[in-house]
């Protein structure tokens, strides 16, 4: 008779599942406030869940004023960075995080009268004669949520647009997006027409087919591995960190 | 509608690599697909910077081609089926792409009367279309999809195919949420949909030109839920959830055989195995040697079934072996001479059976796609004839079941949580299509760019 799979019981031989070996314990968010109207506010974020945000950010703009929920909205999303820093959360409880964020976050800025100032400014794209964009709509949303005004122009971008909203809001960098080899291409140019234009920023470049040999072998170039990264890449870009050196810092080819 | 009520095959044991129900014959010898034999299939993709005039690119596929074929025959591989997915500049401009066919057919017609070497020509056509940009039905780039998928049919395509992208606006906004009711939406009911309207007009196409429709694949969906769960350490998409999608995936891709596609289907669709238990067509997957292209975790497991052998896609450039493509075609002629030993020797069972063991509970995507379980989640397809919804719903509900039944299958105490809850999230949906297709164009209109008139709403 014919042994199979399922005359099997040990299958270390065969292949070992670090992820079960490795699993993080589940552990609760910490609470951000004792107060409970705002600790309300950030379990809402924590949770992902949208009417929570938008209840208890009413009441709290209400009474506590909008600053302050705006605080405790950004400890709350801080709160479910480091769960997802930890392996208890996946990246759809973070993106749910961050759709709740925006909702309490746009109350606050309505209650304001005006936006509240950004970190820095980001201008995303995904390459022209490309249409693959959800990793750069994921980082997007990661960046958006820590605190950076993100232009997104999303896909098929032709080069001069990009570099045209790049000047028109004055972005700290510019990212492009691609699955194909045959359309990366275009970040070059848009590198080089930035550089036409006197705009000394980066232009961070990932994606399916993107590597860091190609990204790195042109300047302004910085290849990023993960949409995770977004966030730093943008806080660098912010600081004023030349391209030289955010390269040095994120790439192995310099 | 869906239009299969019964599986192909009597038992999941009578599935094998080499040999469909119903074979399909292409190209130059012919290259019979499913007649207790496995062909390779090589993907060459172009370096960037040769789409940049037509006579560079011209160059590269010239190069390209002679490379696979020139190592067939030194090598000695009996067959290669060589498949260009096309990149946008080809689709949209159909003379490149004409002149590239129409090249590589010569190239191979003369191995062919050279060597006796048989070959066959895969046009796989870019679907330009992007569900939150344009109407799926109305616009330039369906245009030139059409156009292109004529001009390679009447200059040397062996085979039609294609990667649609049929709601992938609404499953992009769900994967990303694990949001089971936008999965099942965007793939099950949207894509299925935009397939059922397409598929009719490349199968005309095909018949007109006399040569075979092949087959679409879940990719845009599918493969990013499956490449987004990643490996064990990656934290971005629950592997449970991807698992659900694919699923689903299976349930979707089954309308283009529905309207008249007969294999060899798309490599890069995983959910194939079911869709051979469903159609008996032979199928193309890609496994171990889309290495080259993409990480995954059950390389070997898929090759199970198979008909034809495929890489993904391989870019050209210099390798310490040859270029890529001279060493993929190797890696690739060898993997099957190996199926094709065990099947003149009358080991093809005992080695599906070792395939199956390195995979099946490595993770739950090998354990879903292994034959037994392919299988089932087939039959809850195919027990769910009236309407698209139905039968993507219970297709992930079976998926989810065979998960749960099965005690060898490990999963983290996160993968658990996620998978009861994507469970319990697809039991609530509704019970017919009509309430569901309410709920969610209700719901997903928040999507940016969601069009309900691309899909006949």
């Amino acid at each position: 008779m014919q042994k199979t799979v399922n005359d099997l019981t040990n299958f270390d031989p065969i292949f070992i599942r670090y992820d079960i070996k490795i699993a993080p314990k589940k552990r609760d968010a910490a609470d951000v406030s004792t107060d409970p109207a705002l600790q309300a506010i950030a379990k809402g974020v924590v949770e992902g869940d949208e009417d929570m945000v938008a209840e208890a950010s009413k009441a709290a703009i209400a009474s506590k004023g909008p600053q302050t929920v705006i605080d405790t909205l950004i400890l709350g999303m801080a709160e479910v960075s480091k769960l997802w820093d930890d392996g208890v959360y996946y990246l759809p409880q973070v993106i749910l995080s961050s759709d709740a964020l925006m909702v309490g976050l746009n109350m606050a800025e309505e209650a304001l009268g005006s936006a509240v100032v950004k970190r820095g400014t980001v201008v995303m794209h995904c390459a022209h004669g490309d249409i693959h964009d959800i990793g750069k709509n994921v980082a997007a949303a990661l960046i958006r949520a820590n605190g950076y005004k993100v232009i997104d122009l999303g896909s098929d971008v032709p080069e001069e647009t990009v570099v045209q909203a790049a000047k028109d809001n004055k972005a700290d960098l510019v990212t492009g997006t691609a699955l194909m080899t045959t359309t990366m291409s275009a970040f070059h140019r848009v590198a080089e027409l930035l550089t036409q234009e006197g705009i000394n920023i980066p232009v961070v470049a990932s994606g399916g087919a993107v590597s860091e040999e190609w990204v790195t072998s042109w300047d302004r170039g910085v290849y990023a591995t993960f949409a995770k990264q977004g966030p730093e890449m943008a806080g660098d870009a912010a600081a004023g960190m030349s391209w030289e050196d955010m390269r040095a810092k994120w790439n192995l080819v310099v | 509608m869906p239009k299969y009520t019964s599986m192909a095959y009597g038992s999941w044991e009578e599935m094998i690599f080499g040999t469909a129900k119903h074979p399909v014959s292409i190209g130059f010898g012919p290259v019979e697909l499913g007649k207790k034999h496995v062909h390779p299939q090589i993907v060459p993709h172009p370096r960037p910077g040769s789409e940049a005039t037509k006579a560079k690119i011209l160059k590269e596929y010239q190069r390209m081609t002679e490379d696979a074929l020139s190592h067939c025959a030194a090598l000695g591989f009996p067959s290669i089926v060589i498949e260009f997915e096309h990149i946008y500049q080809m689709t949209s401009q159909p003379e490149w792409a004409a002149a590239i066919f129409t090249q590589a057919k010569a190239q191979m017609k003369e191995y062919y009367d050279k060597y006796g070497l048989k070959s066959a020509l895969i046009s796989t056509v870019a679907d330009l279309r992007k569900p939150d940009m344009v109407n799926m039905r109305k616009c330039q780039e369906i245009d030139w999809m059409l156009e292109t998928f004529d001009s390679t049919a009447a200059n040397g395509a062996d085979v039609l195919s294609i990667e649609t992208m049929g709601g992938k606006e609404v499953f992009d906004y769900a994967i990303q949420r694990n949001d089971m009711k936008g999965i099942i939406f965007g793939i099950g009911v949207l894509s299925s949909i935009d397939m059922a309207w397409l598929w009719p007009q490349i199968v005309a196409i095909a018949e007109k030109h006399g040569i075979t429709p092949g087959g679409d694949t879940d990719c845009a969906r599918g493969n990013t839920a499956m490449f987004m769960a990643g490996g064990f350490t990656a934290t971005d998409v629950p592997h449970t959830v991807a698992a659900l999608a694919r699923g689903c995936s299976a349930a979707r891709s089954l309308v283009a055989y529905e309207c008249g596609a007969t294999g060899p289907t798309k490599d890069c669709a995983y959910e194939d195995p079911i869709i051979k238990a469903i159609t008996g067509v032979p199928i193309t997957m890609e496994g171990v040697a889309s290495a080259c292209a993409h990480a995954e975790l059950q390389s070997n497991l898929v090759a199970a079934v198979v008909d034809l052998w495929s890489n993904e896609a391989v870019e050209y450039h210099d390798m310490f072996g040859g270029s890529s493509v001279e060493v993929f075609t190797e890696i690739l002629g060898y993997n099957v001479a190996q199926m094709n030993a065990a099947i003149e020797l009358g080991y093809a069972k005992e080695l599906q059976a070792i395939n199956v063991a390195s995979d099946k509970y490595r993770d739950v995507h090998g354990f879903m796609l292994s034959p037994d379980n392919s299988y089932e989640i087939g039959k809850a397809i195919v027990a769910n004839v009236d309407s698209y919804y139905l039968r993507a719903k219970a297709a992930v509900l079976k998926t989810a079941e065979l998960i749960d039944a099965d005690s060898k299958m490990l999963l983290t105490d996160f993968e658990k949580d996620a998978l009861a809850k994507a469970r319990a999230d697809v039991e609530a949906l509704p019970d017919n299509e009509a309430d569901f297709v309410d709920m969610c164009l209700s719901e997903y209109s928040k999507v940016p760019g969601f069009d309900p008139t691309s899909y006949g709403f």
